[in-house]
């Protein structure tokens, strides 16, 4: 529409009755115009704003019969706000990402954040510092962090400049010409608050005793370790080592699950429990995969059996059994990484859920 | 509360949201006669609409871009003011939300006599 009668003031700042009004006043024009974008309508504002603090004083003036001294004028502006926020209210509405695109945004944020970087960081980076560090871990772990932070804040201002972009340019991404009711995902089913069912629950804490009565039993029937090989192979200096906290991390497993049998209402325990669990196996990992590298050849897994200790043709065979069970051992490892970040994820989740309802109630509700 | 929002808060917040569309009805209301932002502003008060200078000059300004109104400078009592009045399509537009209003209050009044009930 057309402003028939819009024109700029010539001079906006009128003076009220009080010289010290007036100078007040102006400094306070000139401190919200500081914080004001400079464009066409900034004076207008100036101009504006300053006309209705000019009538407040006359009035207040007015209603007391005096002019007013610096104290009240200020009591005025100070009921009308601090200049920068006065700036912010009278200016327009500026965002970085407007509410259209910002889902999006953050979606792709914690996608790259989340299930790229931090993974290939943790999976790829940090295992090659640690293999270039020539065993100071420590160093290693320092340097990964300190790669993965930057990383992450390079990324996050690549993805939010990007979208900064798509913003101010107002690319359309189509989303609405594509979208299509019929091709929306499945209702994904859910367990209620983290809980286990019963079922899983119960067969988990019988293979866990199953487990732990075989681990107990490998140190007297070997072959239930080594099979055939057991005629000319026993356990290493290495199994040896490792084999009472081995035992003693199948005891916490059997009392986790037992627990999680006996106790199904609490839903924070599955979560935690088997997070803190895979945490402990790692450590134990760590230790073993450290004591193989520190001295290869020193700590094998298994030895040849004393009858056959001179017979050069099982020494192949020892030899391909070690390296086997260190693949093993490193893949157990990695796997258990992966394990670890899900069960992070899923804990962090359950704790987000833990004051939400279950969606089939938000459906309910909503009806 | 949950989430550490206050009662009062989320009172305060829901009033806001209330407000923002009413008070637009009442601005073009009241300037079917011309008048300068602090006298709209005291006359708003007056009718128990208290606005703040911060949401009540970048609200004309939205108004006037949308063509709702106009606006002149002119000088009064030897001061500068702005002037504004209802456009002829603010006056259109005014009468359907006033229409609109009246459709919401009747079926609002109507939930809370079945809620009552």
């Amino acid at each position: 529409m057309r402003n028939v009668m819009s024109n700029s003031p010539s001079s906006p700042m009128s003076k009220p009755t009080s010289p010290q009004s007036t100078e007040l006043i102006d400094r306070y024009l000139q401190a919200v115009r500081f914080w004001l974008p400079r464009g066409q309508g900034q004076e207008d504002l100036i101009a504006e704003l300053g006309e209705d603090l000019h009538s407040q004083v006359e009035d207040k003036e007015a209603g007391l019969g005096h002019p007013l001294d610096k104290t009240e004028t200020a009591a005025i502006l100070k009921r009308c706000g601090s200049p920068m926020m006065v700036a912010a209210r009278l200016g327009p509405q500026r965002h970085l990402i407007g509410p259209a695109l910002f889902p999006i945004y953050l979606f792709v944020l914690k996608m790259v954040l989340f299930w790229i970087l931090i993974p290939v960081f943790v999976f790829i980076v940090g295992p090659a510092n640690v293999a270039n560090s020539g065993g100071n871990w420590g160093l290693a772990v320092a340097s990964t962090i300190g790669q993965l932070w930057s990383g992450l804040f390079i990324a996050a201002g690549i993805i939010t400049l990007v979208f900064a972009i798509i913003e101010r340019t107002n690319t359309q991404l189509g989303t609405e010409i594509r979208w299509d009711p019929l091709k929306l995902p499945p209702v994904r089913k859910e367990k209620e608050n983290g809980k286990l069912s019963r079922l899983k629950a119960a067969c988990e804490f019988g293979f866990n005793i199953f487990g732990l009565i075989w681990l107990l039993l490998v140190p007297y029937y070997p072959f239930l370790i080594l099979g055939p090989a057991a005629a000319f192979l026993k356990a290493g200096p290495l199994l040896h080592t490792f084999y009472l906290p081995f035992v003693l991390l199948s005891v916490v497993a059997l009392f986790r699950s037992g627990i999680t049998l006996a106790r199904p209402n609490w839903g924070w325990f599955p979560p935690l429990s088997q997070l803190a669990q895979s945490v402990l196996m790692l450590i134990l990992l760590h230790y073993m995969i450290q004591d193989i590298t520190r001295a290869p050849g020193a700590f094998p897994f298994v030895v040849l059996a004393d009858a056959v200790r001179d017979s050069a043709k099982y020494l192949k065979v020892v030899a391909i059994v070690n390296v086997s069970l260190l693949i093993s051992v490193a893949a157990t490892w990695l796997g258990l990484c992966i394990a670890t970040v899900i069960q992070t994820w899923e804990f962090l989740r359950y704790l987000r859920k833990r004051g939400s309802p279950p969606r089939g109630i938000v459906s309910l509700i909503l009806r | 509360m949950t989430n550490g929002t206050s009662g009062s808060e989320v009172f305060e917040n829901l009033k806001l949201e209330l407000r923002r569309g009413c008070l637009i009805v009442a601005v073009l209301a009241q300037l079917r006669a011309e008048q300068y932002g602090y006298t709209l502003r005291k006359a708003l008060a007056d009718d128990g609409l208290e606005i703040d200078e911060g949401t009540l000059y970048p609200l004309l300004r939205r108004l006037e871009t949308q063509g709702l109104l106009a606006s002149e400078w002119r000088e009064q009592d030897k001061r500068n003011k702005r002037f504004y009045r209802l456009s002829p399509n603010g006056e259109t537009i005014l009468r359907q939300l006033l229409e609109e209003w009246e459709r919401i209050n009747t079926s609002l009044n109507k939930i809370l006599q079945e809620a009552s009930l």
